[in-house]
């Protein structure tokens, strides 16, 4: 039964797309959404009546689906946060009937794909053997390149979808070689036989779960393939960024934390590789000055800081942070669309449209405040649940997770500000005005800002209650004096970025490099296009010198039988003729011995009794 | 009899060509198609009657034929043969139906064709040694006149080297065949006899030149690196078909011919140097597909990918082979895995170099950088393209991933290092595959394919048949795993 729940989306985007091509934009949207929001209903029934799924492929191979509690979390959260960006991707994307029978082949398309992708999602997050997971995971990285090539005549955005699947499939090697560590141990791909490992091949397994799960959710040094996948549209990088693909890889952690924190250096390496990824995209955020890779480098940075839980041995805190920034992340990513359709870019700078969409702009607002971390937002609660987790690991950790706080405190002030803040006196618009935003499209933004506004309500201490009866999961406890000083560093940051949005600044060398990840992408590419290089050497080297073997080989040949011709049919022409003139001769000389003179004879006689005497005389002394 | 009436219909439709001289194009093709259904309505039946609980070899007939020598037309399947014969079939019913130029001659080409057909599945449905040369041999032949006379660019020059190339695979192959067909008392061509009595085990020298010769005998065939450059230019002059059939069905035999002799016949021999081919299959998976990658030409580009997989699969055998490892379960999903790769890159690689015959049957050209934004004008042909060239990257969901994943599972248990550097094979694949299919539909179009029409309703109907295959052994392989799996229990049970 469980399998429903994967089989409605994946099964319903082929169908919306081969019949969706007559409905309009209206019936594509609605179809769409009634298949997520089956979805939604379908998760919230399994998870009351404890649903199972199992398929075998043979005695080795079997497909098995389980809920569990982070995969309960994600199994919600996927088909409600879709659901909305559905509804806006169905008017912000596709073109409203203009003529009569307009086929929208790309909207259905979009759509389609788009039900793919939740489809997957599912699968990934009930999956409950390497094999399952493994499949999901790849269909979900297809799913993401198939997205990302929306646009495909544009000459660039094929090769940024490239190279958004090729970095993440790189980290799915890693699940690759887990999947045959585990079955290397235990004979079987179940999560369970994952805890019967150990020493080496439980190193190799829980080394590839992460490098799967740190390209997955855009960990240092794969963060860049983000802003690859920037080259899709905007609700593909919403959905992308909240509740899918991205999600995948703390789901992953969390979901395995208990088995993977076996291995001693599981703990130290993901904090500091969340850490590393939080303090960086924070920077990263600091300088970019296009609205989407601001908010995808801030995405890389929040998912850091649910690894810093994760690491710190606090899965349930990385699920409620992932929860929170899943509503607000998308949100943000809706409202940065609807300022494009304004200016016809992504840049921050021409923005400032804070006059022109008030009610966009404050619906911005709250998702900006709950990103920058602001009491009373539940992000802000998970947040410092996560700097209290750090700080039961070392006090010193607890303060960087509070400075990463204050980073994306800073960005989102500068996000909110540079897009939705009120134009600098000087300027006024020069830009001509796009259409308005659509009933949909805001309403899904307020939506998600309104979610966001609801997540509120566990800063109160009988919610809490209630979360911890609902939900048992382990919490930190918190010091004061972290939240105070989380809040300090908050409010710094708030108030760096007002400062720094005040006036129009061109950004230094080093500024436009710290915005692009320090370099990071020009190292991923250049790795590529060695790749590349190396393949055409090879391909010249297989050409001239391997085939050339075998061309040599039949040169050869060839001229062996030439000189066969010549020499060898010669050769064997003469050595007869050589024989009968030999013979001749012999015969010749015997004829002349036949002289019948006496002397002669006697002669012959005497030589040839000497030679005998010879050799007796030879045979007697040897 | 089910399994002589699979290889000698075709045999007979192909006579049946060759005598009516008057026959029109179409009519010559649709015989031919419906001769090539019936072949594989044959092995259809063989299939569902095959008992996975059964003994190894099913559907076993024996003719007495010249007793002097123990030659006898013996024919029988097991599992991986019958799914590899069943797949080759399906290959040639497509490669017919698919509509290609044949030059004013249908009735000769179709001939071939069926000819063809009906060697190739000789060669996996006996069981006599001899037989088995014979029938290895005759498929040359048929390749060599399919190639030579409907090829373009320089087909009778290409022809010819795949033939000689292959030809000398296949004289050391009747050496390897005669030194095993010695070693044994009394003298028998019997595979089974062979495989029960493993006559060479732990014979120093000797079985080590017959385990050589014909290991390089198949490894010409399969082809492994560096015996490999024969392919690339058979496949570029060759029609698309028959390249589908050369890369679908004939590159089968070299890896059949390894399961069925060394790894059957000589399981001692071939545990000893399992590393050693192991590890040349590790070379032509990482070599192949970096080839591949630098390739500009749309042909050879897929013909490089071909040694790729085929490096898998010798994986999966070299893995199997590895009896000392002790590890039973690891060994049989290798080879599990080995074959469904097998039938899994015959119709895959099948579905691309038709679809080559169609790039060459619309513009003349192979040329990647002539090509561009095609998506637009072939909605059809850009679809099938992209799920063919993902099944081939090893996409979950699709028959290459059934595959490989099994291939790489059992390689890890048994040999760690090859399976972690083998997997990178798939993600240089993924890299040249998308590169592929954005210089062919991405991007903007060439004026010069303004006229580029979309694919006409036979070929995507064979499209349509061959990714339903792709599609079906992707999502529930469970109808194919259960068949190969008898035998792959089998074999390694170290009898």
């Amino acid at each position: 039964m469980l399998w429903t729940l994967v089989l409605l989306p994946l099964l319903g985007a082929p169908l919306l797309y081969l019949g969706g091509r007559r409905l309009g934009r209206f019936g594509l949207t609605l179809a769409a959404s009634l298949v997520v929001l089956a979805t939604l209903v379908l998760a919230g029934l399994a998870i009351t009546s404890g649903w199972q799924g199992s398929v075998a492929w043979s005695e080795t191979l079997a497909l098995t689906l389980k809920l569990s509690t982070a995969g309960s979390v994600f199994a919600l959260t996927i088909p409600l946060v879709a659901l909305l960006i559905v509804v806006y991707a169905g008017y912000h994307e596709l073109a409203p009937r203009t003529g009569y029978r307009r086929r929208d082949r790309q909207g259905a398309r979009l759509l389609g794909l788009l039900l793919a992708f939740v489809g997957a999602m599912q699968m990934l997050v009930l999956a409950n053997d390497f094999l399952t997971l493994l499949i999901a995971w790849e269909l979900v990285g297809a799913c993401s390149w198939a997205l990302i090539s929306h646009k495909w005549g544009q000459k660039e955005v094929p090769k940024e979808a490239a190279q958004a699947f090729l970095v993440t499939r790189f980290g799915d090697l890693g699940l690759y070689i887990a999947a045959a560590a585990v079955f290397a141990g235990s004979g079987g791909f179940g999560y369970a036989d994952l805890a019967t490992l150990d020493g080496g091949l439980l190193s190799i397994a829980v080394a590839g779960i992460l490098l799967a799960a740190a390209a997955k959710s855009a960990q240092v040094p794969f963060s860049s393939w983000l802003f690859a996948a920037m080259a899709g549209p905007v609700p593909v990088s919403a959905l992308l960024h909240s509740a899918t693909m991205v999600a995948a890889g703390i789901y992953l952690l969390a979901r395995l934390q208990p088995t993977l924190s076996a291995v001693d250096w599981f703990a130290p390496l993901v904090i500091s590789l969340g850490l590393a990824t939080a303090l960086i995209g924070g920077v990263v955020g600091m300088f970019q000055n296009h609205a989407k890779k601001l908010l995808a480098a801030s995405t890389s940075a929040q998912y850091g800081l649910m690894w810093v839980a994760v690491g710190a041995g606090f899965p349930g805190v990385a699920l409620l942070h992932f929860v929170a920034h899943a509503f607000l992340k998308a949100g943000l990513f809706l409202s940065a669309g609807l300022a494009e359709r304004q200016i016809g870019s992504y840049q921050l700078h021409d923005m400032r449209l804070g006059r022109r969409l008030p009610g966009v702009a404050l619906a911005a607002g709250v998702l900006s405040l709950a990103l920058a971390g602001m009491i009373p937002f539940g992000a802000a609660w998970s947040k410092e649940q996560i700097a209290a987790a750090a700080g039961q690991q070392a006090v010193w950790l607890a303060l960087l997770v509070a400075l990463a706080g204050g980073l994306s405190a800073l960005y989102a002030t500068r996000f909110q500000l540079l897009a939705y803040g009120r134009p600098l006196p000087r300027e006024r618009s020069r830009l001509p005005q796009g259409p308005r935003p659509s009933r949909a499209e805001s309403g899904a933004l307020w939506l998600l800002a309104i979610v966001t506004l609801l997540l509120s309500l566990v800063w109160w201490p009988e919610v809490q209650a209630w979360l911890a009866e609902a939900w048992p999961q382990r919490l930190p406890q918190g010091k004061l004096w972290e939240l105070i000083v989380s809040l300090i560093l908050v409010v710094l940051g708030i108030a760096v970025g007002f400062v720094m949005t005040r006036r129009q600044r061109r950004s230094s060398t080093w500024q436009e490099r710290a915005a692009s990840w320090f370099g990071l992408p020009t190292v991923i590419q250049t790795i590529a296009r060695g790749t590349v290089i190396f393949g055409h050497s090879l391909a010249r080297f297989d050409d001239r010198v391997v085939d050339a073997g075998l061309r040599g080989t039949a040169r050869f040949a060839r001229w062996l039988a030439r000189r066969n011709a010549q020499q060898g049919e010669a050769f064997s022409e003469g050595v007869p003729g050589v024989v009968t003139r030999l013979s001749e001769w012999g015969g010749h000389w015997a004829r002349q011995a036949q002289s019948g003179q006496t002397h002669h004879y006697y002669t012959g006689i005497s030589l040839g009794l000497a030679v005998i005497l010879a050799i007796l005389v030879i045979g007697a002394l040897l | 009899m089910i399994l002589t009436v699979a290889w000698i219909v075709p045999l007979l439709g192909a006579v049946a060509l060759a005598a009516f001289p008057r026959w029109s194009e179409g009519r010559a093709r649709l015989w031919a198609a419906a001769v090539a259904a019936l072949s594989l309505l044959a092995l259809v039946v063989a299939w569902v009657g095959f008992d996975p609980a059964g003994p190894l070899f099913q559907h076993v007939e024996e003719l007495r034929w010249v007793p002097s020598i123990g030659l006898a037309y013996r024919v029988g399947v097991d599992g991986i043969a019958l799914a590899v014969a069943t797949m080759s079939a399906l290959i040639f019913v497509a490669a017919i139906a698919y509509p290609v130029d044949t030059l004013g001659q249908p009735r000769q080409y179709y001939a071939w064709m069926l000819f063809l057909q009906a060697m190739s599945l000789g060669v996996f449905l006996v069981l006599d040694l001899l037989l088995f040369y014979v029938f290895f041999d005759l498929t040359l032949v048929g390749m060599f006149f399919l190639i030579g006379r409907w090829g373009h660019g320089t087909p009778q020059v290409s022809a010819l080297k795949f033939f000689l190339y292959t030809f000398a695979g296949s004289l050391l192959l009747l050496l390897a065949i005669i030194g095993l067909y010695l070693s044994i008392e009394p003298h028998s061509f019997d595979m089974r006899v062979l495989i029960e009595r493993q006559p060479l085990a732990g014979t120093g020298l000797y079985a080590g030149l017959v385990f050589l010769a014909l290991m390089l005998g198949f490894a010409i065939k399969t082809p492994l690196v560096p015996l490999h450059t024969w392919l690339p230019q058979a496949h570029v002059d060759a029609p698309g078909p028959a390249s589908a059939i050369l890369a679908g069905v004939l590159l089968k035999m070299g890896t059949y011919g390894m399961i069925r002799l060394p790894f059957a016949m000589m399981q001692e021999t071939f545990a000893k140097y399992s590393l050693v081919v192991g590890i040349v299959a590790l070379v032509a998976i990482l070599y192949g597909a970096l080839v591949a990658l630098g390739q500009g030409n749309l042909k050879r580009r897929i013909a490089y990918t071909s040694i790729n997989h085929m490096g898998y699969t010798v994986l999966g055998i070299a893995v199997a082979s590895a009896i000392f490892a002790d590890n039973q379960a690891a060994r049989q999903l290798a080879l599990t895995g080995a074959t469904v790769e097998m039938v899994a890159h015959g119709l895959i690689t099948g579905a691309l170099f038709l679809i080559c015959g169609s790039f060459w049957q619309r513009t003349g050209d192979y040329e990647l950088d002539h090509y561009g934004g095609l998506a637009h004008r072939a909605p059809l042909l850009t679809g099938f393209t992209v799920l063919a060239a993902f099944a081939s990257l090893g996409m979950p969901g699709l028959a290459g991933f059934v595959a490989e994943f099994q291939v790489f599972a059992g390689t890890f248990a048994v040999y760690p290092w090859l399976a972690v550097l083998g997997v990178l094979g798939i993600l240089i694949t993924a890299a040249l595959f998308l590169g592929l299919l954005r210089r062919l539909f991405f991007g903007r179009l060439p004026s010069h394919l303004g006229g580029f029409g979309d694919l006409k309703w036979a070929e995507w109907g064979v499209l349509g048949v061959l990714s339903l295959g792709i599609l079906v052994i992707g999502v529930a392989p469970q109808f194919l795993l259960t068949l190969i799996d008898a035998s792959s229990a089998l074999l390694v049970g170290g009898r």
